[in-house]
């Protein structure tokens, strides 16, 4: 599978980028504008990203802004629902209407920092993605 | 008044000791009477001067009573009177040793400070249990610590705060209400 | 994580609505339980709370949360579709109710940071078991089998972060020495070696890397960090470079000290742009919570990123009810008696006593300030009262459960449920109260149905929970109709057990002989049974009752039936006390309970030669107290003209009391004894006077109840 990981933070970067490279190729950002060209970048080349992990407070873009702009881009393109990257956000931001915004905006999942690896695992089974 | 002066620097300085890392094996010694009594210092909050008390009336007489630290309300147990010595005249050597136990606060009245020491663990040897009687505070004394010239008896703050005879009590009544 | 202090987070959120939802399950399943069916309005509601909390269990990914929730909305499903008849309607509720305990078991793990690990297939193999009965009845019944409930599997899921409990909160100042170069510097690697293991960190000032001037500041006022981690002290402070530091201070903080200390760190931020990304994530997250989140808000360090797009779904609703987090409720009745005697520190300041002083502007200006705190006051404690629904929904389930278990046909009325009470009183009296309601059930009303008849009574008992507000008190009764108490056999078990003197029955009031059931080892049951026993007695509700000055009224009529009356404060906190002193203690005095101060002499003292006294005024003979005697004070006076006598009154009964002096009235903010000490009868707490000294605060009833056993 191809993972796009969004992360600014130098140490959960290292982190998640251990822990999802085993499920597969993980391609590094450490900003949301990059995050945004990678992930157009991987659509025209036609090997789209199976699962992006994108952190909210980032430079430039947010992770919200990020996912935003990602389903804009598959809407816009006509992507069916079933083949859209699945998006889970990374953050420490927990509050019910973060989270709320978040899935409104199409996110698959919403992890709160620290984030507890064997749920995140089990959320990949449900998302068909491992 | 110079002595005064002087003790409450001593007391600072002690204070200060504390605000520094407190790595296992430091002990704050104290004299009661006259032997010397170590208190491990992660027990100990901070140290203050004497203070007016409040007296609390119709408890044990080792409950000096309250005091205000700082808006906090804690009581103050006189060390002494805990072991069972004759008590005696606070001066301006007596000190309050605040500690915390398991999220108690109380104040321990002492006679003077001496020191903050390490105590290496190979050092502490356990009391004696010769059934010596007179020797009241053995039960709160969990270890006795040879240094140079001097044996300190280290003290365990949960069993010197804990009042036995409430805890008895407490049980007879409950022993009651079973049967 | 500053959010944390200022938003509910999502598991929060979730916790709170799946109780409320509980809760109001709870009150229909109770409210119907004698009714011979559910009504198509309460099928719906049942419905949706369990979609709901399936829902949203599935998204958390509590999945045996999720399963035994599924289970019984497919059962109601089925009841809202097809509407069958003969429905067992006692089994439909005790189902509802075991799901009901189930979620209620599992989302109290949650609060305590535990996994909900509980095991769910016992209970939905009952359940599907019933649905299978269901089915066969439907088919039975020849009504047209409705399509199967779908269900939709959650597609978003949410992965609550490891439970932060153990967080440890530290503020750490580093003092550099004055001839440090480039402390700034020092104190970025001091920052980043504490981010390896910060869950949360802040630090003033907070531009050291793009500002080389903040070195100055650095080595003038320090290096101030607020660190929330999980690492212990000793490997916080190991990580620190102490080489050019002259001192650290280091300070372990509650959650609550921390939360407020951010709001410092936050207002001494002096340029949000310019802001190191750990602060300005903070910043940021204060603008959201103006306005709620929108995408955007999050960026870090705004190149040029336009900000996001407003979504319509996220625009601020307008509410007109906030839910407020009670340790922050807490946090400012705590600061609002700190405002209080700080108050009083100010204005009976010694150093207005200099004579001479010209005070006209400052009395004013102190005028205005009282009338603001207790304005202040009275807002506080209006927001902290709450209606009285939620205990009495509990003891709804008590009576339900233990009548059943009992096998009594009892009914229960519910009277003034609505009546308001401090929340920490609520805390406070929902333990004696259950208590109360089980002893009624199992002792009050009558095992054998026919036992109610004989004497002329219906044979389905009656329990009423009545709560009234009046006075400044809040009187909550249990009243039931069953067989009422008996004055013989208390006596006869009171004087077995020796809890009482020997003299005649005729020598105790009424009332007295109630009180036996509260003495410690009193039981007049032989078998303590499974539900009124555990281990505790009246006594305890006693002692309970007592620790928040309310009291136990026990009334009773044999045959007719028994009441016990809980009377209690409405508020705790502050109360308007006069400061009095013997010998040389001050002591507080609820205003209320004072019935005047007066001057006597000698001759209106009668002394008993038991060393009993009394005084009489006005031909009228009270019994009389020497505190100095009572509590041991030295240096007091013992002439009695010389004193003053306060005329107390609790409960109809009066007291006279001797003390030295008065010293004036205050509000006074009500501690507790620290709990180390002894309970002392007759002292119902401690305060701080405006001098910082501690005054011990009396208790009457107390007071008067110590006198009453003395005799």
């Amino acid at each position: 599978m191809k993972i796009l990981l969004a992360e600014d933070d130098f140490a959960s970067r290292k982190f998640m980028d251990k822990q999802l490279s085993r499920y597969g190729e993980c391609d590094v950002m450490v900003d949301g504008e990059e995050a945004v060209d990678a992930f157009m970048m991987a659509l025209e080349d036609g090997e789209p990203y199976d699962l992006a992990c994108l952190d909210v407070m980032m430079p430039v873009m947010d992770g919200y802004q990020v996912l935003k702009a990602i389903r804009d881009i598959e809407a816009q393109k006509g992507i069916p629902k079933s083949k859209r990257v699945k998006v889970i956000m990374t953050t420490a931001l927990n509050d019910e209407r973060n989270v709320k915004m978040a899935f409104e905006l199409g996110c698959e999942a919403y992890a709160g920092k620290p984030i507890d690896v064997e749920k995140f695992e089990k959320v990949l089974t449900k998302l068909g993605l491992i | 008044m110079a002595e005064e002066l002087m003790k409450k620097e001593e007391i600072d300085e002690m204070d200060e000791l504390l605000e520094d890392d407190s790595p296992k094996g430091m002990f704050m010694t104290f004299q009661v009477g006259k032997e010397l009594f170590g208190i491990s210092i992660s027990y100990v909050n901070e140290i203050i001067a004497m203070q007016p008390i409040a007296a609390i009336p119709e408890v044990d007489d080792y409950i000096k009573g309250l005091i205000n630290l700082r808006g906090k309300i804690i009581p103050v147990i006189d060390v002494r009177v805990r072991f069972k010595m004759e008590p005696c005249e606070y001066t301006d050597r007596t000190c309050i040793i605040v500690i915390d136990v398991k999220s108690t606060m109380i104040g321990l009245i002492v006679e003077r400070l001496a020191d903050v020491d390490t105590i290496a663990e190979d050092n502490i040897a356990p009391p004696p249990s010769l059934g010596r009687k007179e020797h009241e505070h053995n039960k709160y004394v969990y270890g006795l610590a040879r240094t140079k010239d001097t044996v300190t008896l280290l003290l365990d703050p949960e069993k010197l705060i804990r009042q036995d005879d409430i805890v008895t009590a407490m049980e007879e009544v409950r022993k009651e209400e079973q049967s | 994580m500053a959010e944390e202090f200022n938003t509910e987070s999502m598991l929060d959120m979730f916790l709170y609505e799946s109780g409320q939802l509980l809760e109001k399950l709870e009150g229909i399943i109770l409210e119907k339980q004698d009714a011979d069916c559910f009504d198509d309005a309460d099928i719906n509601e049942i419905f949706r709370v369990m979609h709901t909390i399936k829902g949203s269990s599935g998204v958390l990914m509590y999945e045996n949360i999720t399963k035994v929730t599924h289970k019984l909305e497919d059962v109601f499903y089925y009841l809202r579709e097809s509407h069958p008849d003969d429905v067992p309607h006692m089994e439909l509720v005790e189902k509802v109710l075991a799901v009901s305990d189930f979620v209620t078991g599992e989302l109290d793990k949650l609060k305590n940071g535990d996994t909900p690990d509980g095991d769910e297939k016992q209970l939905v193999e009952d359940l599907d078991e019933f649905l299978g009965r269901l089915k066969g009845e439907i088919k039975k019944q020849g009504i047209e089998m409705p399509q199967a409930n779908r269900h939709v599997e959650p597609t978003q899921f949410y992965i609550t972060p490891v439970a932060g409990d153990d967080s440890h909160f530290y503020r750490i100042s580093i003092h550099y020495r004055s001839d440090t170069q480039m402390s700034n510097l020092r104190a970025y690697s001091a920052t980043y070696a504490l981010k390896e293991v910060a869950e949360d960190l802040l630090y003033t000032p907070d531009d050291i890397l793009s500002n080389e001037a903040s070195a100055d500041v650095i080595v003038a006022e320090g290096f101030h960090m607020l660190l929330q981690t999980k690492s212990s002290k000793e490997e916080v402070i190991a990580l620190i470079d102490s080489s050019e530091a002259e001192e650290i201070n280091f300070d372990e903080l509650s959650k609550e000290e921390y939360g407020r200390a951010l709001g410092e760190f936050g207002r001494e931020e002096a340029e949000p742009v310019a802001a190191a990304p750990a602060d300005s994530k903070d910043e940021k997250n204060k603008e959201a919570k103006k306005e709620g989140p929108k995408p955007g808000d999050y960026v870090v360090k705004t190149k040029e990123a336009g900000k996001g797009k407003t979504l319509a779904k996220n625009q601020p609703k307008q509410q007109s009810i906030i839910s407020v987090n009670v340790e922050k409720m807490d946090a400012l009745m705590d600061l609002i008696g700190e405002l209080v005697i700080a108050e009083a520190v100010v204005l009976q300041n010694p150093d207005l006593k200099v004579p001479g002083l010209e005070l006209s502007n400052f009395q004013k200006a102190s005028g205005q300030l009282s009338k603001i705190t207790t304005e202040l006051q009275e807002v506080i404690m209006s927001m902290r009262m709450m209606p009285l629904t939620n205990t009495f929904q509990k003891m709804r389930r008590i009576v339900f459960d233990v009548s059943r278990k009992l096998g009594k046909d009892i009914e229960l009325e519910v009277v003034g449920e609505n009546t308001e009470v401090d929340k920490n009183i609520i805390e406070h009296i929902t333990d004696p109260l259950m208590h109360l309601v089980r002893n009624s059930v199992d002792h009050g009303i009558e095992e054998d149905a026919a036992d109610r008849t004989a004497v002329g009574k219906p044979a389905k008992g009656k329990i009423t929970l009545e709560a009234k507000n009046e006075g400044g008190k809040v009187y909550i009764s249990v009243k039931d109709d069953g067989k009422g108490l008996n004055k013989d056999k208390l006596y006869q078990k009171a004087l077995e057990k020796g809890l009482i003197e020997n003299k005649p029955i005729n020598e105790f009031t009424d009332k007295e002989i109630f009180r036996f059931i509260t003495l410690p080892g009193f039981s007049t049951k032989e078998e303590v049974t499974e539900y009124s026993g555990r281990g505790v007695g009246m006594d305890v509700v006693v002692k309970n009752i007592q620790s928040i000055s309310g009291r136990l009224d026990i009334s009773s009529v044999e045959f007719e039936g028994s009441e016990m009356t809980l009377v209690i404060p409405l508020t705790l906190a502050i109360i308007n006390g006069i400061v009095v002193q013997v010998g040389n203690s001050p002591f507080v005095i609820e205003t209320a309970s004072i019935k005047e101060f007066v001057r006597v002499g000698e001759d209106s003292l009668i002394s008993e030669p038991s060393g009993e006294e009394y005084i009489v005024l006005r031909g009228e003979c009270y019994p009389f107290i020497r505190l100095n005697e009572r509590y041991d004070l030295p240096d007091s006076n013992d002439k009695i003209e010389e004193g003053i006598i306060v005329v107390l009154e609790h409960e109809g009964s009066q007291v006279c009391v001797l003390i030295d002096k008065l010293l004036q009235e205050q509000e006074i903010v009500v501690k507790p004894i620290p709990p180390y000490v002894r309970k002392v009868k007759g002292l119902s707490g401690c305060t701080q006077l405006g001098d910082g000294s501690i005054a011990l605060i009396l208790d009457i009833a107390g007071l008067l109840m110590h006198d009453g056993e003395r005799r």
